[in-house]
This record gives C-alpha cells, structure tokens and sequence, in this order.
C-alpha cells in the first residue's frame, strides 16, 4: 500500500471484499498478529464496557446518594476509582499495545514469529486487571490514586507487560525496513516507559512504602507519566501513522515531528506535582515550569497536524477510523492545554480540587485516548483478521455516540468545577458551591449515558468479529479433517458383516 | 528546507515520504528559549531553592524565618487554649462552664483558683472519684486523669490558661512546678475522692 | 533518529531525569524525615495515631474516602496582625495611636513599623503571625498542610477532589465521636443537603435490650427509627471514627509558623 491509494474512510475495508471468506485473505505478515490482537482487544472491550458501566453507577450516585448505598462493593469510593481503572488499565493499555503491535509489523514488514506468547501474555494482562478490580471492589485497594491494584493483579500485569514489549521489541528490532518512522520512536519509547514507572511506584508505594508525604510525590510523578506521557507517546505515534495516510499527504514535518517528540519526553514527564500541595516548594515549582514548556511539543504537534490535514483529502464526516483519529488527535490538544492551565498556581486555586480534574483526565483517556484506540482498530482489525466488521453501520453511530458523549460529558463538567472553585474562593460555604455545581454535573451525566452506549457498540462489533473468525476457523478445521477422516478404512467387523451381506 | 529529495533516505514503503525541514521550527527553538528564561525566573524567586522546609507561599529561607512568631507571655496562654481545646474542653465546655452530668464547671470553681498551684495540678494528674461540691453543686462522678499523658510544659500551660481564663484571675503555674510535684509523686496515683481533696494543701 | 537505539537512549534520558528529580530527591531528602519541634513548646509533632485511629486509616482507604475528601489546607500567604498588650505609663496617647493605624492583615514589614510606633509611645504590642487562604478562612485548618502532618500515615490519603469538605482538622472542628457516626450512618439527615452516601453497613441496625447499650447513637431529633431499635457501629466505624477524631494539624511548626 503506497500513500497514495485511497484510504477508505468508510469502513470498507479497501484490501478486502465485503463476502466473509476464509482468513487466507488477510496478507499474511498482518495475519501473524490475528490471534494476539484479538486477545488484547478483545479484553479490552470487555473492560471498556465494564469501566463506563461502572462510571454511571458511581456518577448515578451523586444524584441519589442512596442508590445502591447500603451495598459495601459498590460504594462510590471504590466503584469510582474500579471505573478509572478498568478504563486505563483495562482498555487502554492493552488496546495500546495492540495497536503498537501492529505499527511495528507494519512499518517494518516482519511478521510476528511466536504469536502464542503475546496470546498468553494478553490473557495474564487481562487476569490481572480482573484480580485487581475485584481488589478494589473488595475493600483492598492500596489507596494510592491510579495505583490501586494490589500486589496479586499488578505483578501479573507487569510481567505481561514486559512479555508483550519484550515481543513488540524483538520485531522491532528484526525489522526489514530499517527506516525509523516518526512513529517508531513514540511507541519505542512508550514500550521503555511503563516498566519504568510502574515498577517504581508498586515497589516505593506498596511493597517497601516510603514515610509520608514522599508516597504522595510519587504517586503523582507516576500518575503524570503514566495517564499523561505513556498516553500521549501512543496516542501521537499512531495518529503521525494514521494522519498521513487519510490525508493523502506525507507528514509534515520530520523536524518538527522529532523536535515535538523530545520537548514531550523531556518536559512532559517532570509535570504532575500540583500547585499548592503540603510538599517543599521546589516539587510544585518545577512542574508548574515542565506544564508551561509543555506548551512547546503541544503547539508542534498541532503544527503538524493542522500542515498535514490542511493540504489533504476532506473528511466526508461519515463517521470512519479518521473521523476518530482527528477527533482525538484535538481532544489532545485541548486536555493538555487544561493541564497546563491547570498548573498555573493562579488557576490552580480556583480548579484544584474541583470536577475540573476529573474533566481534564476523562478528556484525555477517553476524548483523545480511547477515541484514536477506536480509530485504528477500526481501520487494522479486518485486515489483520480477514473479514470486515460486521456491523458497519453501527462502527459510524458509534463515533457520533462517542463523540456527542465525550463532549456532553467534560465540557458542563470542566465548566460546573469552575463555578464550583470560583464560589469556594469567594467564601461561600461548601455546600453551596456544591449545589451550584450539581446540575453541570447532571448534564454531564447524559454524556456519560451516550459514552456508554457507544462502549457497547464497540463491544459488540468486536465480538462479532471475533465470532466470525471463529466460525471460520472452526468449518476450515472440520474442511481439513473431513476428508483425512474418510480415507481411514472402516473397522474390521463392520467390513465382516458387509461381506456377509454382500 | 521542503525540499523532500533531500530525505528520501527515510521514504517508506509502508507509509511514503515525510516531509523534511519546516521554517517553523526556528520559531519553536525561539519560544521554547523564552519560556525556559520565564521559567528560570519564576523558579528562581518561587521556589526556596530546594529548601525541605521553604512550602507555597513562603519564597525563601530568609523570608520564613521573618514570619517565625517570638515567644511571650501571650504564646504560653495561647499553648494553653490549644491543650484545652483538644483534652478539656470537651467535658468541661469550651466556655469552661461545664455540662450537667459530664463536668463541673472551671469558671468560678473555688478548687481552680487557688492560692497554690499543687492542688490543682493533682486533679488532672491523679483524676477524681466520688462525690464534691463545686461552687454549690454536688457533683457525684469520675474524672480520668487526662493530666498524665500531657508534657510537663503542656500541664503547666492549660492550667494557666483555666486559671486566667473566663473571668477566673489565678497565678499562673510554671513548667518547674509541674516537674516538681510529679517529682514528688512517685508512682501513679489513686483517684483522690472529694475528703481527700479537701485535705489536700493548696 | 536513525537508530532504535538513540531513540532508547532519548527516552532513558528524560524519564532518569524526571526519576532522579521527583522520586530520589524527595526520598533523599524527606524520607528519612522524623518529628519535628512545635513552636514555643517543649512538644514534638507529629504524635503517633492511637492504635484505633492507625486502623480507622485502613477503613477510610478500603472505603475509599478520599475519592471525595481531601486532607490538605493551602495557605496563599501569612499576614501579621499587632495586637496591643499594654498600655503603659501613657495609655489615652497609645489608644489615640492605635485608633489611626492599620492594626491587621499587615505585612511582617509593616506590622514591625507600627510595633516600633507603638512602643515608642510607650505601650506594648504583640505580633500575631495569621496564615490566610480561601481554606483558612473557611476555618478547615490555621496553617497549610506539611510534610510533618502526613509523617506516620501509610498510606496517605491525600485526595484529589472536594466532593465534600476537607478533612486535616475534622477533629478539632467536630471532636465528638457521636456526631462522626451519626454522619456517616445517615449523612443527609445530620448536614442538610449533603450528597454524601449513607454508610450503613458500617453499623448493625437491631433491637434495643433491657437497656440500651451504651454504644448506641443519638440521632438529632427529626430522625426517628423504628420503635424499639438502636443502631451500634461496628468495630470499623468506631476505628473509622477514631481516625477522623485523630485528624489535627494545627500545631505551629518551622515550616508553617503561626501564632498560636
């Protein structure tokens, strides 16, 4: 596939016919990737569905405190963070890796020897998140934010981890087109990145606690590398892959790709700290500085994007893999200019604390995040497994589901945690900034509902997927065994008894 | 600097051309500069300079210790009021006037503003059992004595503060005051009841 | 890049970087942190947690309480306030003084200017140092929180959104155990318009005895049960209450000095 064939926005599948035929079709370095992908995102929209089903309960719950209250498992203080968790850890990190699974196979034209492994590895992921949701639900989460798994799930979850990265590296590093993409160095660094940060906070916060505060600091210097950096290093790396090739046009430009690359990882992983928090000055101080440099890889990623979508094909808005990457690639923008925004210690006491956060986080998992995952899935899966969706239409009501969600969603939050702050700094009393913040927060709520029914598409058509391909394997399995099973003579006897009859 | 034959050596197959240089990028190099020197500068006067004790809004070491309050009379009242507020006060009332069936009251009490300083320091550290009057009312309960997990210095000052407090006008009792008389005491205590109370030196 | 390994390079670069700033240099430098002097008195801070209150920590992090609360009072600034002690020989002059000069939310500058005025009149003044901030105001605590607060909690329990209010000083705005558990049976009935859930299955509902037991909780008067029972809490709202009861962070320290 060269740039310059037309890439199908319309979930067609360009290099495949509309009739299910056998997966012989897939090319075959793509169908390498078959069995693990659909592992890996299979689990993951398992989870995707799980996380927001949860997320309603626990935002149903602020408009009826007594809704389900008496159920010690579903608590809001455990179902909001199990919701949080099921959504990154659950959908997103796996549905990442697939994806960065892909990009590797594909840029560098070696199929993926060995696909049991990451099979395996995708299916431990997937028990790990399940021991660590049950956890949290249980009453045993570790209380520290994002990190709540106890020991039992995020052991199992890190060797996951680094099988599959183990196996990403491996193709990378076997490759037979050895010209680094920008792409590549986004996911390279991605792979290095968790196990990094991972291990360090399960090992200074919950294996080997350190004293006080320091657990806190931790805590947020790995929340910021993991929900912020990781997110974003994947999330830019597939869409400087997807960009190019809806738009008909090269990526514009290599430097400014490369330059926004290093300003990210440099600057970006030092953010996290909050303004105003119980630790010495210096720690909130260089993150309010790393936040506002962040404003540099920010403006060059949006240099990019805008150069290469300006010059390129329209976006019929149907409702296909680009409208979701573009979608995503904004909603970057935009929750990361609330980071930054964030940081400023002006601002910062006005949205501390406030739904403004939460806002600004489910605008990045979800609205960039989860919204690129589902463009490029959309777009590799049928290619990888051999067959198209099975419900085209339903992929396109997705996006608008998703969309109008995402967007009903965070923004009455984003605005109901500014009038909240904004009455908290004047001196009203608590709770009557709280009403006055309760109803942004029922608008947003209706976002969520639409975010849910999206999920569930997704799901659905997922597994439609994989129940065809399984179908299919089943019958060519009883076609290759049909006729080996015919040759074999009948027993003795039988061929005795004919012979008397004959 | 577009000139896209200079970088054919990164075409791919998989994805065609990228694009290579962009005039923007001089642009990028010039803001990230100029933020960086804001920054210092912020960094600089914001924060302590890797100070562990320099927090928010305090910029720097010289300036914390500006703000640090000078010790006097009115600190050691002060120390009073707080050990007051956390041990006593929620029995004997924050307005020191006690509540019926928990506490007598301290202001007005005749066993508070005393003369000496012994016996009033005996009743929080040896506590109370059984029946007395204060202040004409009988009073017939147990009172721990919530004195002997307290400092020396934080005795001395809560017992300065009930005797200056809520119109009672008392001497106040010193930190070697209450060294001395649990010098004197030995080992714990029993509850003193209200004959030994009343036999008791002030 | 040309090489997948100068782009592992770039990466071990940024993330050491970030790793060497924000987790061993707070190790380094606060990990080995002990108790600290309080200001003006012979006493340290932090104090251990009674063995109750270290359990109630486990039952506020198993619940999840700090989804909606946090335990962190910021502080935009100190102010000083003088405050006149005496007299002297000259006290008509001194009150005539006091009565044409700003006396609070000073700065440590000016406050040591109108001390000096005061004293040369003869009388004696007094610096207040005062912390100020939308959450000082709001009385959630006298000073910020500091690292000293958090010494001996694992895990701390931060929180990262007011759902409801702060909690670093509920044991000095709320010290009596009866009404923490009254509010987290039935949140709505103690603080009107709350949205914080009814934790009941911290309690056991059940019928009074001969007598009732001395455990049970006194419910303000608009909320009835039914005739003939009591509601006990169990061993973990009493830990949970210990805990809250437990939470105090006022005392004056080095690092957020304030008059007491």
């Amino acid at each position: 596939m060269t740039v310059n064939e037309k890439t199908d926005n319309n979930f067609g599948g360009a290099s495949v016919p509309a009739s299910r035929l056998v997966s012989s079709l897939a090319p075959p370095i793509d169908a390498s990737l078959c069995v693990p992908l659909l592992a890996l995102f299979g689990g993951a929209a398992l989870w995707l569905v799980a996380g927001s089903v949860l997320a309603l309960i626990a935002a149903i719950k602020f408009h009826a405190p007594g809704f389900l209250a008496d159920c010690p498992v579903l608590t809001y203080g455990r179902v909001q963070p199990a919701a949080d968790d099921a959504l990154l850890y659950g959908f997103c990190i796996p549905a990442g890796l697939g994806v960065v699974l892909w990009l590797f196979v594909r840029l560098g034209q070696l199929p993926l020897r060995g696909a049991m492994v990451p099979v395996v590895a995708a299916n431990l992921w997937h028990f790990g998140v399940f021991i660590g949701l049950a956890a949290i639900l249980a009453g045993d989460s570790t209380g520290h934010a994002w990190l709540e798994f106890p020991r039992a799930g995020s052991v199992v979850m890190f060797f996951a981890y680094l099988l599959l990265a183990l196996w990403a590296t491996m193709n990378f590093a076997g490759r037979r087109e050895r010209a680094l993409y920008p792409s590549h160095w986004f996911l390279v660094a991605a792979l290095f990145w968790f196990p990094w940060i991972y291990s360090t906070a399960n090992l200074f916060l919950v294996a080997w606690p350190v004293r006080g505060v320091v657990q806190a600091i931790i805590g947020w210097w790995f929340a910021n590398n993991l929900v912020f950096i990781w997110l974003a290093l994947v999330g830019i790396g597939t869409a400087f892959y997807f960009l190019p090739k809806y738009a008909g046009r090269p990526l514009q430009s290599y430097y400014l790709a490369l330059y926004a690359f290093w300003m990210l990882i440099l600057f970006g992983t030092w953010c996290g700290i909050p303004q105003g928090s119980p630790v010495p000055a210096w720690l909130p101080t260089l993150s309010a500085f790393a936040a506002v440099m962040v404003l540099v890889p920010v403006l060059a990623i949006a240099v990019v994007m805008w150069q290469t979508v300006r010059g390129g094909e329209k976006c019929a808005g149907l409702g296909g893999p680009y409208c979701f990457i573009r979608f995503g690639l904004v909603a970057f923008l935009l929750s990361s200019l609330m980071l930054i925004a964030m940081a400023c210690p002006k601002i910062s006491l006005i949205t501390q604390f406030t739904w403004f956060g939460p806002a600004q986080i489910q605008l990045q998992l979800y609205g960039f995040f989860a919204m690129t995952m589902f463009g490029a899935i959309y777009h590799l899966l049928p290619g990888v497994v051999g067959f198209a969706w099975p419900f085209p239409k339903l992929a396109r009501l997705q996006f608008w589901l998703s969309m109008i969600g995402i967007v009903l969603f965070v923004v009455p939050l984003a605005i109901g945690g500014v009038v909240q702050g904004m009455k908290l700094h004047d001196g009203m009393v608590f709770l009557g900034a709280n009403q006055a913040a309760l109803l942004w927060f029922r608008i947003s709520t209706t976002g969520l509902l639409l975010v849910v029914l999206g999920n569930l598409l997704f799901a659905l058509n997922i597994f439609a997927l994989t129940a065809v391909w399984k179908l299919a394997l089943a019958k060519n399995i009883i076609a290759c065994v049909k006729p080996a099973l015919e040759t074999i003579p009948a027993p003795a006897s039988l061929r005795g008894e004919e012979e008397v009859k004959a | 600097m577009s000139d896209e034959s200079k970088f054919s050596n990164i075409q791919n197959p998989r994805t065609g051309p990228v694009a290579g240089g962009s005039s923007l990028l001089i642009g990028m190099i010039l803001v990230t500069l100029v933020l960086m020197f804001l920054g210092a500068v912020y960094f600089d006067r914001h924060s302590g300079w890797f100070s562990k004790q320099v927090y928010g809004p305090y910029a720097s070491v010289n300036q914390l210790e500006e703000y640090q309050p000078k010790s006097g009379v009115a600190a050691a009242a002060a120390q009073g009021k707080r050990v007051y507020e956390t041990v006593c006060g929620i029995c004997h009332g924050p307005d020191g006037l006690g509540k019926p069936g928990q506490a007598p009251a301290l202001a007005g009490s005749e066993w508070v503003v005393t003369k000496g300083f012994h016996r009033v320091a005996m009743i929080p550290l040896a506590g109370l059992n059984g029946s007395l009057q204060v202040a004409g009312k009988d009073w017939n309960l147990s009172m721990a004595p919530m004195g002997a997990a307290l400092s020396d210095a934080d005795l001395a000052a809560v017992l300065t503060y009930i005797r200056n407090s809520w119109g009672n006008q008392g001497s106040p009792v010193t930190t070697e005051d209450i060294k001395s008389i649990r010098a004197s005491m030995g080992g714990r205590p029993q509850p003193l009841n209200g004959s030994q109370l009343k036999s008791m030196s002030e | 890049m040309k090489n997948g390994f100068y782009v592992f390079l770039a990466a071990f670069v940024a993330l050491g970087g970030s790793w060497l700033g924000f987790v061993y240099g707070p190790v380094h430098q606060l990990g080995g942190a002990g108790e600290t002097a309080v200001l003006n008195s012979a006493d340290t801070y932090p104090l251990q947690r009674p063995g109750d209150a270290t359990l109630g920590l486990q039952v506020y992090r198993a619940n999840g309480c700090a989804a909606c609360h946090t335990e962190q009072v910021r502080q935009t600034g100190t102010a000083c306030n003088v405050v006149l002690m005496d007299g002297g020989k000259n006290p008509v002059a001194v009150t005539n003084l006091i009565s044409s000069l700003i006396l609070t939310n000073l700065t440590k500058e000016d406050a040591d200017k109108v001390s000096d005025k005061i004293t040369a009149a003869g009388g004696k003044s007094e610096t207040h140092i005062i912390a100020t901030g939308p959450d000082i105001t709001r009385g959630w605590g006298m000073r910020q929180g500091v690292a000293e607060d958090y010494l001996y909690d694992q895990p701390v329990q931060l929180g990262g959104l007011r759902a409801g209010p702060d909690l670093s000083n509920i044991g000095v705005r709320d010290p009596d155990a009866n009404w923490q558990l009254t509010h987290l049976y039935a949140p709505s009935v103690v603080v009107k318009g709350s949205t914080m859930p009814p934790f009941r299955y911290l309690f056991e509902l059940r019928q009074t005895g001969p007598a009732p037991s001395p455990d049970a909780l006194q419910f303000p008067k608009e909320f009835t049960l039914p005739a003939g029972y009591e509601v006990v809490p169990t061993p973990e709202a009493r830990q949970l209450a210990a805990y809250l009861l437990s939470l105090r962070a006022n005392a004056p320290l080095y690092s957020a000095p304030i008059s007491p």
